[in-house]
C-alpha cells in the first residue's frame, strides 16, 4: 500500500469512528462494543499468542465456536462491556447470563434439586455449546464426571442396578437423570486395542483416526455408509462389523436422549428396568451411527428405518436384553413349546378315552 | 410279589430335583426377561434377572454333580444314557409303538427296568439329548451372556451375541417342551405317581417289573 492510500484509510477510519460516536444513542457503550465484531475479538482471542497473556482460559477456538449456535449471537452480545480500550482498560468484561436467552431452561433448572450444585457454565462452555444430538455420550458425561467420580457413581448405583459398569458405559447419566420423552440408540465408532490377558481397551475413535481408515475423498462417513446414500443399512452395519474388526474398529452403542431437559429429578421409572428393557416402539424409537467431525462434534447418520431392531439384534456391541429379541426366533421357539404341549394333550385325551379298554386287560 | 429295587441313588435324586426346580425357575424368569411386557411372573425385572442368574448357577453346579456321579462314581453314564445298537434298530420303534398304540390297548411295556438298564430306548435318546447337548449348550451360552464384556472375544469366536441369544432361547424352549412331555410320561406308571416316588425315595416298588412305562 502506498503512503497516500494509507493516509486515506486512516482518514476513513477516523471519520467513520466520529460518525459512529455522534450517532450513538445513549447508552453509548453498548454500540461501541458492537463496533467490534466477532472477527475483531478473535483477532486476539483465537490467536495462540493470547496464551502468553493470561493462559488457556482466554483462548477461544475459532473452528469450534463457528460451528455453535452461539456463533450467530456474536461475542459482543454476551460481553457487552468490552470497548475499544479493551484489554487495557482494566475492566473485567461482562458476561451475559444464560437465562437472558434461555429463560425456559433456566426456570426448569432453578427449580431442580441440582440448582445449588452447579451453574450453567459448570457444565457448558458457552463457546462450544452443542445440541444434544451432536455430542457423544462420553461428552454428555464429561461435565458430570468433573464433580461425580465414576467409581462413586458405580458404587452408589450398584446397590440396585445389575451389570452396573456395563450400564454406565451404555447410558449417559442424563438418560436417567433428565426427562426426555424420546430416546434413540446411537452407535459410536470405537477403537479397540488388544491387551494381553485382559479385555481390550475401547475408546471413542477420533476424527483423525477414522479419516486414516476412510476413503479420504468421501470423508469420514464412508467408513460405514459405503454407498454414501446418507443411510446406514443393516447390511452396511454387518459389513462394518466384519471388516472393522480387522482394522481395530468396533461399534459402541448407547441409549441417548433426543432432548436434554434440566430437571435432574431421579425419574421414578428409571428404577423400573422394563422402562428400557421392553420391546417394540417403546421409548427407543430410532437408531443412528454418529461420527466425529474435525472439531469434535458428531454427525448422525440414520440407520435404515424399520430395520432398527434388526440392527440392534445384529450387533454384539449393544445388547439390551428384552428390547433386542428377534420375532422369528420367538415364533420358532413358541412352536417348539406348542409341540411339547401336544404330547400330554393328545396322548392324555386318548388315555382318558381308552380307560375302560385298558382296565379290561 | 412286592419286589423293591434301588433305582435312583441319592446324588442322582439331589441333582434331579435341584435341576427340576432350577429349570422351571429359569423358564419362568426367562420368559419375563425376554417378554417383559407380557410375562410378569415376578412383576419385577430386576428380581427376574437376579433369580435367573442364580438358577442358572444352581443348574450348572447340579449338572456337575450329575456328571461326576455317573461318570466317576457309578461309572455307568454311557451305558445308561447312550442308546445301544439294539435300541436303535428295534427298541425305539418297539417303544414308540407301545406309547402310541399298545398302551391304549392295555398292552405290557416292552422295556424291563434294572438299575443297569433304567431307561427304554426313547428315554435314553431324549435324556441323552437333554443331558449331553441341551444342558451344556444352555450353560455355555448363559455363562457367555452373563459376561459379555469380559468374555467378548469368546462371544465373537462362537459367532456373536445374536447366535448366543438365539441358541439360548431355542434350547430354553426345548426344555419347556421336554418338561411337558417328561412330566406327562412319568404319570404312565401303574399308578400315576408310581414313578415319582422312586425319584424321591430312590426305591422302586415294582409290583410287576414289566409295568414301567415312562
Ligand atoms: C487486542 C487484542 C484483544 C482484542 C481485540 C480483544 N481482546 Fe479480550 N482480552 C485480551 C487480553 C490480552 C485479555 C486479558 C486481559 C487481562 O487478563 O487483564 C482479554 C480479556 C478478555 C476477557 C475476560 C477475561 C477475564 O479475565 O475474565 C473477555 C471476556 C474478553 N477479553 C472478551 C473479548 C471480546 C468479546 C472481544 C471482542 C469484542 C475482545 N475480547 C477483544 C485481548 C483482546
Ligand atoms: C452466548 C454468550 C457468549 C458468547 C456468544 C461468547 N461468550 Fe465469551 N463468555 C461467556 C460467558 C458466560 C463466559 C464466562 C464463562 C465462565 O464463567 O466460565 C465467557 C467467558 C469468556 C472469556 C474468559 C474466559 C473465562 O473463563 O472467563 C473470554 C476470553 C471470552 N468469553 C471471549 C469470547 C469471545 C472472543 C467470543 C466470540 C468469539 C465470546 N466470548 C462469545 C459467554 C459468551
Ligand atoms: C444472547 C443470547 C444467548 C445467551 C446469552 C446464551 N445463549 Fe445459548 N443459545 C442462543 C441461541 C440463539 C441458541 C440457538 C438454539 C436455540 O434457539 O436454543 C443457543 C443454543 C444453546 C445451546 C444448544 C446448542 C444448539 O446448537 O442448539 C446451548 C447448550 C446453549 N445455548 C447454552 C448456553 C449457555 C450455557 C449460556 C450461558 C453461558 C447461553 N447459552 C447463553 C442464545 C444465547
Ligand atoms: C449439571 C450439568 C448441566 C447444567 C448445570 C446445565 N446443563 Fe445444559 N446440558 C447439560 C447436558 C449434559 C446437555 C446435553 C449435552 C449437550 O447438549 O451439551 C445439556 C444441554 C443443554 C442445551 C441443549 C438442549 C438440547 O436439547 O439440545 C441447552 C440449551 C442447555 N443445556 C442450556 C443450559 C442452561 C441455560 C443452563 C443453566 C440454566 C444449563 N444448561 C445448565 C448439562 C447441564
Ligand atoms: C459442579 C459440580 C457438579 C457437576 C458438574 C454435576 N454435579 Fe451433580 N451434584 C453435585 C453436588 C455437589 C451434588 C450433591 C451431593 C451429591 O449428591 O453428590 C450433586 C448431586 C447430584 C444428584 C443427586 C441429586 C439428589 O439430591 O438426589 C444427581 C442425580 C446428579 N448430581 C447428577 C448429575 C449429572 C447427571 C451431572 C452431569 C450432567 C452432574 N450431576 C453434574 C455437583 C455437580
Ligand atoms: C440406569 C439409570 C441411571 C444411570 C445411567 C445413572 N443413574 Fe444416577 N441414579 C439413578 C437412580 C434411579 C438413582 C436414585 C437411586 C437412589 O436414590 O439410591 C440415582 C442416583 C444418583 C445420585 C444420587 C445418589 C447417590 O447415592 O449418589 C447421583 C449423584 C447420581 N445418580 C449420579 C449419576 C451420574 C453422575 C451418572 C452418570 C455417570 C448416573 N447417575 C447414571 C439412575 C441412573
Ligand atoms: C435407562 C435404560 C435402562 C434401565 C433403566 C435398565 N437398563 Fe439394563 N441395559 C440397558 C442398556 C442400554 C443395555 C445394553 C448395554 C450394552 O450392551 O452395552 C442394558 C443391558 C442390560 C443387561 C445385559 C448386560 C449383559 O452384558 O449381559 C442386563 C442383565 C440388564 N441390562 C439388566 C437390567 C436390570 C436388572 C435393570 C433394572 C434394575 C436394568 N437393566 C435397567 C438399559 C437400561
Ligand atoms: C417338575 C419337573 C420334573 C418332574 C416332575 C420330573 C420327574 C421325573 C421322574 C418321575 C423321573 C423318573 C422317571 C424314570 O425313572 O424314568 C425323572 C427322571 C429324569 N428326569 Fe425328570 N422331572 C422333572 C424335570 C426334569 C428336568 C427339567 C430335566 C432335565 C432338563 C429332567 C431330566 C430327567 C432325567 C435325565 C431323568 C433320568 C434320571 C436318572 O435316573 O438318571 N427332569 N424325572
Amino acid at each position: 500500500m502506498s503512503n497516500s492510500s494509507k493516509r486515506w484509510v486512516h482518514r476513513f477510519i477516523w471519520v467513520t469512528a466520529v460518525v459512529f460516536v455522534l450517532a450513538a444513542p445513549w447508552p453509548g457503550g453498548r454500540l461501541l462494543a458492537h463496533a467490534w465484531d466477532t472477527e475483531d475479538c478473535q483477532g486476539c482471542h483465537a490467536d495462540l499468542s493470547i496464551l502468553e497473556d493470561g493462559g488457556g482460559y482466554l483462548y477461544v477456538d475459532s473452528a469450534r465456536y463457528e460451528r455453535t449456535a452461539h456463533a450467530e449471537v456474536g461475542c459482543p452480545s454476551c460481553h457487552e462491556s468490552v470497548n475499544e480500550d479493551h484489554p487495557d482498560d482494566g475492566v473485567r468484561p461482562s458476561r451475559a447470563k444464560c437465562g437472558e436467552c434461555h429463560d425456559e431452561v433456566e426456570a426448569e433448572y432453578t427449580e431442580s434439586i441440582h440448582a445449588d450444585n452447579a451453574t450453567c457454565t459448570d457444565c457448558h462452555n458457552p463457546h462450544e455449546v452443542k445440541p444434544v444430538g451432536q455430542v457423544s455420550g462420553a461428552q454428555m458425561n464429561r461435565p458430570c464426571m468433573e464433580c461425580h467420580e465414576e467409581d462413586d457413581v458405580v458404587a452408589s448405583h450398584e446397590a440396585w442396578l445389575s451389570q452396573t459398569t456395563r450400564h454406565i458405559r451404555a447410558l449417559p447419566c442424563i438418560t436417567c437423570h433428565t426427562g426426555s420423552k424420546v430416546y434413540v440408540v446411537t452407535f459410536y465408532v470405537g477403537t479397540f486395542e488388544e491387551r494381553a490377558g485382559r479385555s481390550p481397551r475401547v475408546a471413542l475413535a477420533t476424527h483423525e483416526e477414522l479419516m486414516a481408515k476412510a476413503e479420504r475423498s468421501e470423508g469420514v462417513t464412508s467408513v460405514i455408509d459405503r454407498d454414501a446414500d446418507g443411510r446406514v443399512s443393516v447390511e452396511e452395519l454387518r459389513l462394518f462389523y466384519r471388516e472393522g474388526r480387522a482394522e481395530g474398529l468396533q461399534l459402541w452403542g448407547m441409549m441417548t436422549p433426543e432432548v436434554a431437559t434440566h430437571n435432574y429429578a431421579t425419574m421414578d421409572n428409571r428404577w423400573d428396568c422394563s422402562f428400557c428393557h421392553a420391546s417394540g416402539p417403546g421409548v427407543v424409537q430410532k437408531s443412528f451411527v454418529a461420527l466425529p467431525g474435525p472439531t469434535g462434534d458428531y454427525t448422525r447418520i440414520p440407520v435404515e428405518p424399520g430395520a432398527v431392531l434388526d440392527a440392534l439384534y445384529g450387533t454384539p456391541d449393544f445388547y439390551m436384553i428384552g428390547a433386542t429379541r428377534s420375532k422369528t426366533m420367538s415364533l420358532i421357539g413358541l412352536l417348539i413349546v406348542a409341540a411339547g404341549l401336544m404330547v400330554p394333550l393328545v396322548h392324555g385325551t386318548l388315555r382318558l378315552l381308552t380307560i375302560r379298554k385298558r382296565r379290561e386287560h | 410279589m412286592n419286589e423293591k429295587i434301588y433305582l435312583t441313588p441319592t446324588p442322582v435324586r439331589i441333582w434331579h430335583w435341584l435341576n427340576a426346580f432350577g429349570i422351571i425357575t429359569l423358564v419362568l424368569t426367562g420368559a419375563e426377561i425376554r417378554f417383559p411386557e407380557y410375562a410378569q411372573v415376578l412383576g419385577n425385572y430386576k428380581a427376574a434377572v437376579r433369580l435367573h442368574d442364580t438358577a442358572g448357577i444352581v443348574v450348572t453346579l447340579s449338572f456337575g454333580l450329575w456328571f461326576i456321579y455317573y461318570a466317576f462314581v457309578a461309572r455307568n453314564l454311557l451305558r445308561l444314557y447312550i442308546p445301544s445298537r439294539e435300541d436303535i434298530q428295534r427298541g425305539m420303534i418297539r417303544q414308540a409303538v407301545f406309547y402310541g398304540y399298545q398302551y391304549f390297548r392295555g398292552g405290557p411295556n416292552p422295556h424291563h427296568q434294572t438299575p443297569e438298564n433304567k431307561f427304554n430306548a426313547l428315554q435314553k435318546t431324549a435324556y441323552a439329548a437333554i443331558m449331553f447337548v441341551c444342558i451344556p449348550l444352555v450353560i455355555v451360552t448363559g455363562v457367555l451372556m452373563m459376561n459379555v464384556s469380559s468374555l467378548r472375544e469368546m462371544v465373537m469366536a462362537v459367532g456373536g451375541l445374536r447366535l448366543l441369544i438365539g441358541a439360548h432361547w431355542l434350547v430354553a424352549c426345548v426344555f419347556c417342551a421336554f418338561l411337558f412331555t417328561h412330566i406327562y410320561l412319568a404319570t404312565l406308571g401303574h399308578t400315576p405317581f408310581a414313578h415319582f416316588k422312586p425319584m424321591w425315595t430312590g426305591w422302586e416298588e415294582a409290583e410287576d417289573p414289566s409295568d414301567r412305562n415312562t
